[in-house]
């Protein structure tokens, strides 16, 4: 190819809009498309004070108006803010003389702007399917649900090539919307190992302090409090742990689960032991990941379970629940200790035995650490990402819309 | 002249006094030698068509079939009706002059094909929202406002049937009057004033 390859990609959210995963996912793999060659062009909904174009980290970033008229619900909000995100890119690829060689849809959210574009440039659209409504929702109960599914469907009917972040999501989509294996690529989701190196100018036993005491080892649980992330059965393994080391118990996150597990805990006369946080600041998440003892994810599903690899880059040992995404991250006494999902005996298991082998701990840590930097490294991920676009494009180039 | 008519309802569709009205159009202008392409809707007659009066249709349906309302449905729909568009503008080697929208349903494809192709389009006003739902300003309404505001907006000019709704469409979107054209369908000079909009208003057209 004579000039660099160009890629329009399509999100609803985009730093500083941050709602969900979707918007840090495609924040490091756009900056790190644009330090190996592509250039990208990021199409994503307004923020208050962030302006309508800018570049960021050698990202150009466009923004369009979201549509701010109240909306009968969410789903037919999408589809609004998909009329003007489609009209704004059109004249965006328009001003560019059409030189977009690839648009790249994340998730429903810009279906119809992605599916919309490829028609009317007859380029070539790919999809990462970040989650979907049947995971979601558990089942489809109501048109409203089934509507979303089929969107979904739809876009992966028109994606050239769909992209899931784990092999666990490669199955569960490929059973979700019937796609041919051939449709499907696995790349990981990525952490940023930059942003969680220990930073030298941080008291970090002052800041311990303010969540354990020196005696206590810290376990850490990072996640929403809902019924699928499983904080009951940590709150549950917590006396069989307390018998054979004094650890403090930190809950950072929030949900609709947090008063039943406080009383569960108060019932159970472990107040004392178990904080619950709330929402933290990034900083203070980062800083509690590079202190704990032990990280550990719990969950009952989970699609990929990125706070797992948080907790590798923050040099932190994890013991997750052998389910989902979570499986295929880590290997059992590799790179952390897996349990049986929904068993609290077997979480308490894992827990002590990081917890109670220091060398056996970092010699996890350490492992896991070469792991993050072989597979789930934002640079090697964008090379990935380019190598899907060049194979799509060398398909492309033997097909009649050229 | 070549040009792409969006009509939601067109024969054997027939919802209201549309599809007869656009039918009509089409045939006349197939007479004139106006290169007539018509996009719509149909649930299961799709495909392209050549129609014995000279009109070529391009029939889509909806890709999601389940919907909550007309409006979800209309939104998804209007990417088919764009893919047809850009099949027709494709295979035409671009030589499209002009896009004939009848009513809001099919405005989203319309301002996005505006925008990718430089292609003028004429918004033909059957009705307003303002009017069929009866004062009603619900989020649904408002949505249909706006899209029937976005439709006033990019719109290169705008066609009613009368006076009245040419008054209308003034007063609720503040439309300006020179925009607005009144072509009455019985009148005796009903094709000689819809050739000499289109003849203004097409790619490339030199204003007068």
């Amino acid at each position: 190819m004579t000039r660099e390859l160009t890629v329009m990609m399509l999100t609803w959210e985009f730093p500083p809009r941050i709602i969900g995963g979707i918007s840090p996912h495609v924040y490091h793999l756009s900056k790190n498309l644009a330090k190996n060659g592509v250039k990208v062009c990021v199409v994503t909904c307004d923020f208050p004070g962030a302006p309508q174009h800018e570049v960021v980290d050698g990202v150009e970033v466009f923004r369009i108006d979201s549509y701010k008229n109240p909306s009968p619900d969410f789903a037919t909000w999408v589809y609004l803010m998909n009329v003007n995100m489609q009209k704004e890119a059109a004249a965006l690829v328009n001003r560019l003389n059409g030189r977009v060689d690839i648009f790249h849809a994340h998730d429903w959210l810009v279906a119809n702007a992605g599916i919309g574009l490829k028609h009317v440039f007859r380029k070539p659209l790919l999809a990462t399917i970040h989650s979907t409504e049947v995971g979601r929702r558990n089942g489809l109960h109501f048109d409203y649900e089934r509507m979303i599914h089929e969107t979904e469907a739809w876009l992966t009917y028109e994606a050239w090539k769909v992209i899931c972040c784990s092999n666990y999501m490669v199955s569960h989509v490929r059973w979700a919307f019937g796609l041919p294996e051939d449709k499907l690529v696995m790349i990981p989701n990525g952490v940023n190992l930059q942003e969680y190196t220990r930073n030298k100018n941080i008291n970090f036993s002052r800041f311990r302090k303010k969540f354990a005491s020196p005696k206590e080892k810290i376990v850490l649980f990072v996640g929403r409090l809902v019924y699928e992330k499983g904080v009951h059965v940590l709150i549950n393994a917590v006396p069989r742990i307390l018998e054979k080391v004094n650890a403090k118990f930190v809950i950072v996150g929030n949900g609709y689960m947090k008063e039943p597990l406080s009383n569960l805990i108060n019932g159970m006369g472990l107040a004392h032991k178990v904080m619950f946080t709330g929402f933290v600041d990034d900083e203070t998440l980062k800083n509690l990941q590079r202190c704990a003892d032990v990280c550990v994810v719990s969950s009952l599903f989970e699609p990929f379970g990125i706070v797992a690899l948080e907790a590798m880059a923050a040099r932190s040992p994890v013991v997750v629940s052998d389910t989902g995404g979570l499986a295929e991250i880590i290997d059992h006494d590799v790179t952390g200790v897996k349990v049986h999902p929904e068993n609290p005996d077997s979480l308490a298991w894992g827990i002590k035995k990081v917890l109670l082998d220091e060398k056996h701990a970092n010699w996890l840590t350490n492992n896991a650490h070469r792991k993050m930097l072989e597979k789930y490294d934002w640079n090697k991920i964008s090379r990935q990402t380019k190598d899907v676009y060049e194979a799509v494009l060398k398909e492309y180039s033997k097909s009649f819309w050229t | 002249m070549h040009v792409i008519v969006l009509s939601w309802e067109f024969p054997p569709r027939i919802v209201g006094q549309l599809a007869g009205y656009v039918k009509e159009l089409t045939v006349q202008l197939a007479k004139k030698n106006v290169e007539t392409n018509v996009v719509t809707y149909h649930d299961f007659l799709t495909g392209q068509h050549e129609e014995p009066e000279g009109i070529k249709t391009y029939r889509v349906t909806n890709p999601v079939r389940t919907h909550i309302g007309v409006l979800t449905w209309v939104l998804t729909l209007n990417q088919e009706v764009e893919r047809a568009a850009a099949n027709i503008y494709y295979n035409a080697n671009k030589q499209i002059d002009l896009m004939d929208v009848h009513d809001w349903h099919f405005i989203q494809a319309a301002v996005t094909l505006k925008k990718a192709f430089n292609l003028p389009f004429i918004y033909s006003v059957e009705s307003l929202e303002e009017h069929r739902s009866h004062g009603a300003n619900y989020p649904f309404n408002m949505a249909i406002k706006s899209i029937e505001w976005l439709g006033l907006y990019e719109a290169k000019k705008v066609i009613v049937k009368s006076e009245w709704m040419r008054d209308e469409v003034t007063r609720v979107y503040r439309v300006p009057m020179d925009k607005i054209k009144v072509i009455a369908p019985k009148s005796s000079t009903w094709m000689k004033d819809i050739l000499e909009i289109y003849n203004s208003t097409m790619r490339g057209a030199v204003l007068k």
